[in-house]
C-alpha cells in the first residue's frame, strides 16, 4: 500500500565549534494516511530534529540534512526547491510546536496568525479567511471564537494558545501534522483535553499525526505505532500493542520501568535508567546505549547493531534484546 | 493604557521638576551671581550700595526656596531674563533662532533614519558575512567619530577641495530654498551620524534577535517566504525596541547641534549656547539648559507613548 | 506613583528580553552555559576577546596609544613646545614629517604628546565616574524603596541634559584646565554606571547566594561589596570601556572650544581648534589630531563591543547559534 510518508536513511548533522553533532543518523520509517506515529525518546535523542528535518526547517548553517529521502505524497521533499517546499509547509504538512508561549507573534492578533496559512495557500481574502478562522477556533473549543480572533497572544492562556496552534495547523486540512511535544509545557489536566481534541480532529479529517514525546503513557494512549529513538537513531519500531506487550530493546524496557503507573503494585520501585543521556559530540562506540545497558555483552562496545525484525511489525536494534516478558506485566 | 499614559506624564513632570532644581542649583553655584556679572560689564553698577539694592530688587537676598519660586515663576511666564552680552531678552533670542535649529534637527533625523535603517537591515540579512562585518564596523565608526572632526573633514573635502558646498554659513529658506538646502546638507549629515550609527547597530541586533525566535519558526512552518516573514512577522517586533533608542539618538542630535552650529557658523540655538558659554552669559546659559532638558524629556515622553501604543502588551492593559 | 509605572514598563521590556532568550534547542550540546562571574572564568573570557576581531583591533590601538603616551619624549623628533617662527604652517617635510603648526612647533611631536592628555583624562575621569556610579547603584539597588526611587530619578534628571552641553556649562563654571575637565566629566559620567550597577544588583539580589549571605549574618555593606559587586562587574567593565571613549571625545570637544586643557600643553582637541582656522593652507594640522581622537574613541568602543560579546554568555550563545 502506498504510504503517505516514507523516510529513508535520513541523516541530519550540525557543525558546531566543538565538533560535528550527528543529531539524526540513518533514520527510516513509514507512515500511512490517517495513522498516528509516536516518536519517543529522552530529550536530545533527535526526535525534534527529525521532525524539523521533515519540514526542512533545520537552520542551515549550522544544521544540514546530509543524506536520505523524505518521500511525501510521492515526492522527495529533499529534492524540492524553496518555493515548492513552502507550498507544502502549512498546507499539506503542518506543525504544532512545544512552546505555546513563544510560538506566536506577540504583536499580531491570533486571528491574523491563524488565518495566515489560508491566505497564502488558498489565496483567500482576509475576510473570508477570518470566517473560516472563527469556525476553526470553535472546533478547537475556544469560547467566543469570533471575538477571540481580535485578541493578542498574551491575552490567551497557555492551553488556549495551544488550541489556537492546533487550529492554525488544521487550517488548510493538511495530510500530516507533526506535533512536537505539544503538551509538555501545559498542566496535566489540560494535556489530556488537548490530546483528546487533537486525536479526534485528526481522526475526523483523516490526517496523519506524528506525535513526538518523551512520555510513553501518551504514546500508549494515542499512537498506533511507535519509534523509539536513542542518540539520533531508531532503536525499536513496533505497533503500540507489540511494544507494550513485548518490549525488546533494553532502553525501551528502561523507559517503561521508569514511568510510574497507577495500575501497579505501589511497592514496586521505579527504576530510572542509570547514567546520563549520551553526549552527541562524543558518542559511545558500538551501540550508543551500551554504557547504560543492563544486557550489555562484549560485542555491544565494538559494533553497532542494525534494526532487525523481531516479529511481525516489530524491529529492534540490539545484540542482546530482552526476551522475557518484563516484570511489570 | 490610560494608566500607562498618566504614569509617563507624572514621571515626566517629576523629572522636569528635578531638572529645574538642578539647573537652579547650578545657576546659583556658578561663580558670581547675575548682578555681579552685570557689574563687571557695566562699571556704574560697581558701587556696593547699588549692588545691594539690585540684589534686593531681584530677590537675591531672600532664602533659596523663595528665590527658586521666583525663578520658576519667571521662567513659566516667559521672563527668561536679559542677555548680558547683547541686551536682548533671552525669550526673543530663543524664538529668533528656533527655526534654524529646528530645520537642522529635522534634517539630521532624516539622515539618521535614511542611513541607519538600511545599514542595520542589510547587516542583519547578511549576518556573519564580510558585508555584515563592514557595515557593523562602519556603524561603530559612526558612533565614535567626533562631530567636530567629521565636520572639518567634510568641509575640507566638499568645500576646500571639491568646491561643491559652502564651507559655512546659513541661508534662510525664505531667501533661497536651494542655497538653504546646500547650506544645511553637511551640518545635518554630521549631526545625524551618531544617530545613524546607533540605529544601524540597534536595528541589526533587534532584527537578529527577533529572527531567532520561536514565532519566526512558526511562520516558516506555515510556508511563508523569508521576505514575507521579514515584513509581516519580524519588522514590527524588531522596531518596537528600536523606538526606545530614538530618545538616545535625539540627545546626540541636540548635543551635536552645539558643536556643529559652531563649526558651520550657523545662527541657531546651539551657537547661542556656545557663545553664551564663552561669554559667561548666565541668563542665556540657564535658559538654554532648561530648554534642552525640556526638549529631551518631551521627546522621551513621545517615544514612551509610541512604545506603549505599538506594543499590545502595554496598550491593551 | 511613577514608580509603579516605571517598573511596569521596564518589566515589560525585560520580560520581552527574557522571552527572547531561546530555549536551548535539543540539537545543541544541551548544557546551558552558567552565568559567568569574573572570578571563575578569566581564561575563557580572554579567549573570547582574543578571538574577537574588532576587540583585538581595539586592544592594538590602545596599546599603540599607550606606547605613544608613555614614550613620547623618546619617540618625538622635536621638543613639542619648541617654537620656530621662521617655519610656521609648513607642509610635511623630512624635517617635520607632519609639518608645523601656527607657531612653528613640530606637529608630529605634539600629536605624540597629545596622547598623554587624552588617555589621562579618559581613564581618570572614568575611574571617578565608576567609583561614584557603582556606589550609588549598589546602594540604590540593594536598599530599594524610596532611596532607589529617588536616586534613579536623579540619574534620569542628569541624563536628560546631553553630556556635551552639561560639560560646556560645567567647564564654563569651573574654568578651563585638566583637573576641572576631569571633575566635569566625572560629574556627568556616573549616571550610566549607577543605572547598570543598580540593574545588576536588582537581578542578583533575588539569587539564593545573597539569601545565604544574609542567613550567615553578613552585613549590608559586606553583601554589597563582597557578594553583589563582583558578580555585577561584567557589564560595568563593558560600560567602563565605552565611557573611556566617551570621555576622550568630551575632553577633546571641550579643548576644541578652548575650554579644556590650556596651551601650551599639547592636546589633540586644542590642535584641532587652532588647525581648523588654517584648514585651507595646512589641512594636516587639523586632520591628523582629529584622526587620533577618532582612533582613540573607536578603540575603546571596539574593546567595549568585544568585552560585551565575551562577558555576556547569553549573547555569546546567540552568536553560537547563528554561527
Amino acid at each position: 500500500m502506498a504510504g503517505l510518508l516514507e523516510v529513508r536513511n535520513l541523516s541530519t548533522h550540525f557543525s558546531t565549534k566543538e565538533g560535528l553533532i550527528r543529531a539524526v543518523e540513518d533514520v527510516s520509517f513509514d507512515l500511512d494516511a490517517g495513522e498516528t506515529l509516536g516518536l519517543v525518546g529522552e530529550s536530545g535523542c533527535g526526535k525534534s530534529v527529525s521532525a524539523m528535518s521533515l519540514m526542512r526547517l533545520i537552520p542551515n548553517p549550522p544544521g544540514k540534512i546530509v543524506n536520505g529521502e523524505i518521500v511525501f505524497e510521492g515526492r522527495d521533499l529533499l529534492k524540492l526547491g524553496d518555493e515548492e517546499i513552502r507550498h507544502i509547509r502549512g498546507n499539506r504538512m503542518a506543525m504544532i510546536f512545544q512552546e505555546p508561549m513563544t510560538s506566536f507573534n506577540p504583536v499580531m492578533t491570533i486571528g491574523r496568525q491563524v488565518a495566515e496559512p489560508l491566505e497564502i495557500h488558498r489565496n483567500m481574502t482576509r475576510n473570508k479567511a477570518w470566517t473560516i478562522c472563527a469556525d476553526l477556533l470553535r472546533r478547537v473549543r475556544i469560547p467566543e471564537a469570533g471575538k477571540r480572533l481580535q485578541s493578542y497572544p498574551h491575552q490567551f492562556s497557555g492551553g488556549m494558545r495551544q488550541r489556537a496552534m492546533i487550529a492554525m495547523a488544521l487550517a488548510c486540512t493538511p495530510r500530516l501534522i507533526i506535533a512536537d511535544e505539544p503538551t509538555t509545557a501545559l498542566d496535566v489536566t489540560i494535556q489530556a483535553q488537548l490530546l483528546e481534541l487533537m486525536k479526534q480532529l485528526t481522526r475526523d479529517a483523516g490526517t496523519a499525526l506524528i506525535l513526538i514525546t518523551h512520555n510513553l503513557g501518551i504514546v500508549a494512549r494515542y499512537a498506533d505505532r511507535v519509534n523509539v529513538m536513542y542518540a539520533g537513531r531508531i532503536v525499536e519500531k513496533a505497533t503500540v500493542r507489540a511494544l507494550y506487550a513485548d518490549p525488546r530493546h533494553p532502553y525501551t524496557v528502561g523507559l517503561m520501568a521508569s514511568i510510574p503507573r497507577l495500575d501497579q503494585d505501589v511497592k514496586r520501585k521505579l527504576r530510572p535508567i542509570p547514567g546520563q543521556p549520551p553526549d552527541l559530540l562524543h558518542p559511545p562506540s558500538g551501540c550508543a546505549f551500551h554504557p547504560r545497558c543492563r544486557n550489555r555483552i562484549p560485542v555491544c562496545e565494538i559494533h553497532r547493531p542494525a534494526l532487525e525484525k523481531a516479529s511481525d511489525g516489530h524491529e529492534v536494534a540490539c545484540w542482546n534484546p530482552v526476551r522475557e516478558a518484563p516484570p511489570c506485566c | 493604557m490610560k494608566r500607562y499614559i498618566t504614569g509617563r506624564l507624572v514621571y515626566t513632570g517629576f523629572i522636569l521638576f528635578l531638572v529645574s532644581i538642578l539647573i537652579f542649583a547650578l545657576a546659583r553655584l556658578l561663580p558670581g551671581d547675575p548682578i555681579q556679572a552685570a557689574a563687571m560689564i557695566n562699571t556704574d553698577l560697581a558701587d556696593k550700595q547699588v549692588i545691594q539694592d539690585l540684589r534686593a530688587r531681584f530677590g537675591l537676598d531672600k532664602p533659596l526656596y523663595v528665590q527658586y519660586g521666583i525663578w520658576l515663576r519667571d521662567f513659566i511666564t516667559g521672563e527668561w531674563g536679559v542677555s548680558i552680552g547683547s541686551g536682548e531678552t533671552v525669550f526673543e533670542m530663543f524664538f529668533n533662532r528656533l527655526p534654524v535649529t529646528l530645520e537642522l534637527f529635522a534634517g539630521s533625523v532624516i539622515w539618521s533614519f535614511l542611513i541607519g535603517f538600511p545599514l542595520g537591515i542589510f547587516a542583519a540579512l547578511r549576518r556573519n558575512t564580510w558585508l555584515d562585518a563592514v557595515l557593523t564596523t562602519t556603524s561603530i565608526v559612526g558612533v565614535s567619530i567626533p562631530v567636530f572632526w567629521e565636520g572639518i573633514v567634510l568641509i575640507y573635502l566638499f568645500s576646500v577641495v571639491l568646491h561643491l558646498l559652502p564651507p559655512a554659513g546659513f541661508v534662510p529658506f525664505s531667501e533661497s530654498p536651494l542655497q538653504n538646502l546646500l547650506s544645511v546638507v553637511m551640518p545635518t549629515f554630521v549631526m545625524g551620524t551618531h544617530g545613524a550609527g546607533l540605529f544601524a547597530r540597534y536595528v541589526r541586533s533587534c532584527l537578529l534577535e527577533v529572527m531567532g525566535q520561536d514565532f519566526i519558526r512558526t511562520a516558516r512552518a506555515k510556508g511563508l517566504s523569508e521576505k514575507a516573514i521579514l515584513i509581516t512577522h519580524a519588522a514590527k517586533p524588531a522596531m518596537i525596541p528600536v523606538v526606545t533608542v530614538v530618545g538616545l539618538a535625539w540627545s546626540y542630535v541636540v548635543g551635536g547641534s552645539f558643536l556643529v552650529e559652531y563649526i558651520f557658523a550657523i545662527p541657531g540655538l546651539g551657537r547661542m549656547g556656545v557663545d553664551a558659554v564663552f561669554a559667561r552669559d548666565f541668563p542665556v546659559i540657564q535658559a538654554t539648559l532648561v530648554l534642552v532638558a525640556m526638549n529631551v524629556l518631551i521627546v522621551n515622553l513621545i517615544v514612551d507613548l509610541l512604545y506603549g501604543y505599538l506594543d499590545p502588551r502595554i496598550s491593551l492593559q | 506613583m511613577t514608580m509603579d509605572e516605571e517598573t511596569v514598563s521596564s518589566d515589560i521590556r525585560q520580560a520581552g528580553d527574557s522571552e527572547k532568550e531561546p530555549a536551548p534547542p535539543e540539537f545543541e550540546t544541551g548544557r546551558r552555559e552558567p552565568r559567568r562571574s569574573l572570578r571563575t572564568g578569566i581564561r575563557p573570557i580572554l579567549y573570547a576577546i582574543l578571538h574577537h576581531k574588532t576587540a583585538c583591533m581595539g586592544i592594538l590601538i590602545i596599546l599603540l596609544l599607550t606606547v605613544m603616551a608613555l614614550f613620547a619624549p623618546w619617540l618625538a623628533p622635536h621638543d613639542p613646545n619648541e617654537q620656530d617662527l621662521y617655519h610656521v604652517l609648513e607642509s610635511p617635510s623630512r624635517r617635520h614629517l607632519l609639518g608645523t603648526d601656527d607657531v612653528g612647533r613640530d606637529l608630529l611631536s605634539r600629536v605624540l604628546f597629545g596622547a598623554r592628555v587624552s588617555l589621562f583624562v579618559g581613564l581618570s575621569s572614568t575611574v571617578f565616574s565608576a567609583l561614584i556610579g557603582i556606589f550609588i547603584g549598589l546602594v540604590a539597588g540593594y536598599k530599594g524603596g524610596a532611596i532607589d526611587m529617588l536616586t534613579m530619578r536623579i540619574t534620569d534628571t542628569f541624563m536628560c541634559i546631553p553630556g556635551l552641553i552639561f560639560l560646556l556649562v560645567l567647564a564654563a563654571a569651573l574654568g578651563p584646565g585638566v583637573h576641572n575637565i576631569i571633575i566635569a566629566i566625572a560629574a556627568l559620567g556616573w549616571t550610566g554606571f549607577a543605572r547598570i550597577t543598580r540593574g545588576q544588583v536588582l537581578s542578583l539580589r533575588q539569587l539564593p547566594f545573597v539569601e545565604a549571605a544574609h542567613a550567615a549574618g553578613a552585613s549590608g555593606w559586606r553583601i554589597m561589596f563582597r557578594h553583589l559587586l563582583p558578580n555585577a562587574m561584567a557589564p560595568i567593565i563593558v560600560a567602563a570601556s565605552i565611557t573611556v571613549g566617551g570621555a576622550i571625545m568630551l575632553e577633546s570637544a571641550a579643548a576644541f572650544l578652548g575650554l579644556g586643557v590650556q596651551p601650551p600643553t599639547p592636546s589633540w582637541g586644542e590642535a584641532l581648534r587652532v588647525g581648523y582656522s588654517y584648514l585651507e593652507i595646512v589641512p594636516l594640522f587639523s586632520i591628523v589630531p582629529g584622526l587620533m581622537i577618532t582612533l582613540a574613541v573607536l578603540a575603546f568602543n571596539f574593546l567595549g563591543d568585544g568585552l560585551r560579546d565575551a562577558l555576556d554568555p547569553r549573547l555569546r550563545g546567540e552568536a553560537q547559534k547563528i554561527v
